[in-house]
């Protein structure tokens, strides 16, 4: 059974159709990729699943609820979670603290009235953020100030604070942009063992398509906001529209 | 950062991968870089405190001809602001957010307890009715109950949309206390009927505890509203270290993603907004108990916020005490420094907001963190000590 589905999912920003009619599925552990041309409706249609964006038609199931429209925080506590395209985290805390916050999330809920205990003795809390610091290779930085921290390394926080919150669902928008070669490498494998590790489902948009026939098991190719394939990553290798809509073209 | 956890970033023995536990140094290190130790300088200042701002200062001023000394109320109303903005800073210095109607949580509460004195008789023993005690806990509740649907309301816009709803909803109190709600506040002559009883039923708030001279300042006022400083103080950084804190630092620096790491931001931001209400509010009573009387200017009116909003940034935002000293300073340049007579000038009299224009500027041009941040980057620049753990927060 799906994790994930949408269907006949619309958002339009007044006359724009930025996603239009999109119905896809996504398999538990599955590693689904979303690719298309810049303003092909990637972000807009991870942001209509992840409640920052209402969609304006259309529906979104997950693990066989309805969530569509649900507020972010609500997105969360049911299990998905999104990594952001820029670095996305809390500046002048401590790498520690910006995990904590997410584990806290996961572990307390969306609110809590009661929590005058100090963070001290909130073990589980502790426990999750080491594991999370740990996986991403930050437990060594975990006293620095997130602000001080290399563009590189910024991105692995983000990364380790959407794990934190322990999905099920994990999005990624382009998680290797910016990054050098090297980091790119590292962040791939990272993506490769978390999958492993925490048994993931993840939904990435990423222009590296060395890094998407790496990981990706099916493609969802996007242009114009409608869905022109959502194949297997030969499939869409080898598929004239998807060429023509997307690399012009280009040979893979 | 506050991180009662290891020193930030510094030479750091390699224990990042296993926290080290138990040894004597790491347990004194960590002593001292926790918060704790603020609270317990700041109670060890408040016994010095009045015999400094009332006795030292007034001889000082006699031996350079200047009348710079405080009166013996002084101390009282120092940290009677102390508290509102400890708790004001909670919201403005961690969560990022500026109200700019504050007033109306310290004016809703003084006039709670005010009205509860003279009303109350009627159906509680008058031990109770006029009860220091009984008045704070009143006029709090007042606070939060009022701040629970302005928060409701003013926290759904933000930046400068959350400043101006607060604003109003202050204003629109303040001409209800001055005009329609004449028949419950006395308008615009003020509530003078405020009957303040003795401290737990034994204690004369006006007397100073012992006769001696040099204690004067030293009242049974003083030591009922420095105890709930402190308690105000400790409840403070007792959030500040829950996750509560860690929460309304978060939000002030990326709101966004505290929503994204699941949290519902506008509860969080709702109970921020309460709980600073809550001190504003206990403020205001003890307000009300040291002056005796309430008039909607003093109390409701969007200048004082605009004073909160004023001493907060002054003493240093996102510091825990750091606002008391900008209380202090604040309430030492309106009550003492507008009493100066200079020698060309004349008495500076109401000239006194000038000055302390003057002085919030300079402040904040020379230290951009307030005086508790500066004066704290100064003494770790002199002892060169170049970690700064609790540097923003403590
Ligand atoms: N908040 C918004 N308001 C108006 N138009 C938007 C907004 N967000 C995205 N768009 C438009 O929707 C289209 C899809 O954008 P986006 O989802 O960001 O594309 P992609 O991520 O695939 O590059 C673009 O034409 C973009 O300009
Ligand atoms: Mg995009």
């Amino acid at each position: 059974m799906s994790l994930l589905s949408t269907t006949s999912l619309v958002k339009q920003f007044g006359g724009l159709t930025a996603v239009d009619e999109v119905s896809f599925e996504v398999d538990r552990g599955e590693t689904r990729a979303v690719i298309g041309p810049n303003g092909a409706g990637k972000s807009t249609l991870i942001n209509c699943i992840t409640g920052m964006l209402e969609p304006t038609r259309g529906t979104v199931e997950f693990d066989g609820e309805d969530i569509t429209g649900v507020e972010p925080h609500d997105a969360v506590q049911r299990g998905l979670s999104k990594s952001f395209q820029t670095a996305s985290i809390f500046p002048e805390m401590s790498v520690e603290e910006n995990v904590e916050i997410a584990a806290l999330a996961a572990e307390h809920g969306s609110f809590q009235l009661n929590f005058l205990r100090k963070r001290e003795s909130f073990d589980e809390v502790h426990r999750i953020s080491e594991r999370m610091l740990d996986a991403v290779e930050l437990l060594d930085q975990r006293d620095h100030e997130a602000a001080s921290l290399p563009y590189g390394d910024k991105r692995r926080l983000e990364i380790a604070i959407a794990l934190a919150s322990e999905p099920e669902m994990l999005f990624m928008d382009e998680p290797t942009a910016g990054m050098s070669p090297g980091e790119t490498h590292a962040t791939v494998e990272l993506i490769e063992e978390l999958q492993d590790d925490l048994e993931l489902t993840i939904l990435i948009v990423e222009h590296d398509m060395e890094v998407i026939f790496r990981i990706a098991d099916r493609i969802l190719v996007l242009n114009r906001g409608r869905v022109i394939a959502d194949a297997t990553p030969e499939e869409v290798q080898g598929d004239p529209e998807v060429q023509e809509a997307y690399l012009g073209g280009v040979e893979l | 950062m506050s991180d009662d956890t290891e020193p930030d970033g510094g030479p750091v023995v390699d224990e990042a991968t296993e926290r080290v536990d138990g040894s004597t140094d790491d347990l004194l290190e960590r002593i001292l870089a926790r918060d704790d130790l603020v609270v317990v300088g700041f109670v060890l200042s408040l016994f010095v405190f009045p015999y400094l701002l009332v006795n030292l200062l007034t001889q000082i001023g006699e031996a350079i001809g200047f009348s710079i000394g405080g009166y013996v109320g002084l101390p009282t109303l120092v940290l009677i602001f102390g508290i509102v903005v400890i708790g004001f800073n909670l919201l403005l210095g961690y969560t990022g957010l500026l109200s700019f109607g504050h007033a109306a949580f310290f004016g809703v509460s003084a006039y709670a307890a005010g009205i509860f004195t003279a009303e109350a008789t009627a159906f509680l023993p008058t031990a109770v009715a006029h009860s220091p005690l009984a008045m704070v806990g009143v006029g709090t509740f007042a606070a939060l109950v009022i701040a629970w649907p302005i928060g409701f309301v003013s926290i759904r816009r933000s930046g400068v949309y959350f400043a101006v709803l607060t604003l109003t909803f202050g204003q629109m109190l303040y001409y209800y206390a001055l005009g329609p709600g004449a028949w419950l506040t006395n308008g615009d002559n003020g509530f003078s009927d405020v009957n303040v009883g003795h401290l737990l039923g034994t204690f004369e708030l006006e007397e100073a505890i012992l006769g001696a001279d040099f204690l004067r300042a030293y009242t049974w006022q003083y030591v009922f509203v420095a105890v709930a400083a402190v308690f105000a103080l400790w409840m403070a950084n007792r959030i500040i270290n829950s996750p509560y804190g860690l929460i309304f630092k978060a939000l002030g620096q990326n709101e966004q993603r505290v929503s994204f790491v699941g949290l519902d931001v506008f509860r969080y931001k709702h109970m921020a907004f309460i709980i600073s209400a809550g001190f504003a509010g206990a403020g205001g009573a003890l307000f009300a108990i040291h002056e005796t009387y309430i008039h909607p200017t003093t109390s409701l009116y969007w200048i004082t916020s605009g004073d909160f909003v004023i001493m907060t940034i002054l003493g240093g935002t996102g510091s825990l005490v750091g606002p008391v000293l900008g209380a202090l300073i604040f309430e030492y340049v309106s009550n003492v420094i507008s009493g100066v007579s200079l020698p060309v000038i004349g008495a500076i009299g109401s000239l006194w907001r000038f000055v302390l224009g003057a002085v919030f500027v300079v402040i904040v041009w020379v230290f951009p963190k307030g005086v508790y941040g500066g004066v704290r980057d100064v003494v770790v620049a002199l002892t060169g000590r170049g970690d700064d753990d609790g540097g923003e927060e403590a």
